[in-house]
């Protein structure tokens, strides 16, 4: 990949790759494999991109197709399609972030479906719930009912765990 | 007060050290991990290999004094290679960029016609293969007779009542029609049950997925 394109074209999107990568995976070795094939399709798919949306969503829509469809490294070597929900005591210490409340609530996410994953994390960029339909390819009418019924389970998962 | 998830997003992101990109090297020459790409590379590997090892049976096959397995065992691996790779040129039109939905329903799509197709092959392949395999045996020149029509001979000295279609054995044609039967049976279900071995959880999964952004289309 031309540096240059890394620099101007990804880079600047990495922080929406981090969150999106770093909530279906429970390792660091996984979370930079998982980054570093985002950064392959986004280049190998760059050709494809029609200007009918914004870059930071195509860039969105790559990293969270890729992700669906990636095979995960597990640590007895097999490997298995997609992050399958995982609990949070499996999580690696060290692959964490230095704020406990988010840690937390990375926990309580990775226990959701991969759907509901993709819809709580656009929810949580501010993206509107038109977005959040054009980038899942769902009906936006259902997408706020969905919202809250994922807030929901977060907060009851959360309950009393964060002050 | 508990606080939103909303503020535990934003204030967990206000501190500069979360979001910092792994270091990448040499991206370009990865080897890519992801699913399609996997796909493409397996079936280009097995196309490949098809093709020489059907080359090198139909050599083989000459010099052993069996053409006629070889050149049927050649053309049907051959037919094999060109709807294989025309499944894969139709694999490489799976764009990342669409929707998760679209994405996910061409990419379960291109697995079930791939899938459906290869089990239509598998009916007929075994069959034609252990035909081939018959074929060249009986047609295979022994001291400038056929064997088939040697065996036959051999066959009536010792049960000189066999009775004959146009000069074979009846029972050796039942015989063969129920193996030809049997394989054609089973051929596309050992098709299948070898594919659920090896990507019964990728289906699975997908159609999981699927079925979910599908709730909420409805």
């Amino acid at each position: 990949m031309s540096n240059d394109f890394y620099k101007t074209s990804i880079l600047p999107f990495a922080g929406i790759i981090i969150k999106l990568c770093r909530a279906y995976t429970n390792s660091q070795e996984d979370f930079e494999d998982y980054y570093q094939e985002v950064c392959l399709q986004i280049w190998r798919s760059k050709e494809n991109f029609r200007e009918e949306s914004e870059w930071s969503t195509w860039v969105y829509r790559i990293s969270l197709n890729v992700c669906l469809t990636l095979l995960k490294k597990k640590k007895n070597n097999v490997q298995h399609f997609v992050s399958d929900t995982v609990p949070a005591e499996e999580t690696e210490t060290n692959y964490a972030f230095s704020d406990e409340s988010l840690n937390l609530l990375y926990d309580a996410i990775r226990k959701l479906s991969e759907i509901d994953r993709a819809i709580i994390m656009l929810y949580l960029e501010e993206k509107s719930q038109k977005e959040i339909a054009d980038i899942i390819g769902t009906n936006s009418n259902n997408i706020g009912v969905r919202v809250k019924r994922i807030k929901d389970r977060l907060k009851k998962i959360l309950d009393g765990k964060i002050n | 007060m508990e606080k939103s998830i909303e503020n535990i997003w934003k204030d967990g992101f206000l501190k500069s050290d979360v979001l910092i990109a792994p270091k990448i090297n040499n991206l370009y020459n990865q080897k890519s991990i992801h699913i399609i790409d996997r796909f493409k590379r397996m079936f280009r590997i097995n196309l490949i290999l098809i093709i020489v090892f059907s080359f090198l049976f139909l050599i083989v096959s000459y010099f052993v004094g069996i053409p006629i397995m070889g050149a049927i065992f050649f053309i049907s691996l051959l037919v094999l290679v060109i709807i294989n790779k025309r499944l894969l040129n139709s694999l490489e039109h799976i764009d990342k960029g669409e929707n998760s939905y679209q994405y996910l329903k061409e990419f379960n799509q291109w697995i079930k016609k791939q899938v459906a197709v290869n089990k239509r092959i598998s009916t007929f392949f075994y069959p034609i293969i252990f035909l081939s395999f018959i074929l060249g045996f009986w047609f295979k020149d022994a001291q400038g007779v056929f064997l088939g029509e040697r065996l036959v001979h051999k066959i009536l000295i010792n049960f000189p009542d066999t009775y004959l279609i146009f000069g074979i054995p009846l029972i050796g044609i039942v015989i063969v029609v129920i193996i030809l039967s049997l394989l054609a049976y089973f051929g596309g279900r050992i098709y299948l049950w070898d594919v659920n071995i090896v990507y019964g959880r990728i289906f699975k999964k997908l159609e999981e997925l699927m079925a979910d952004i599908e709730s909420l289309r409805s």
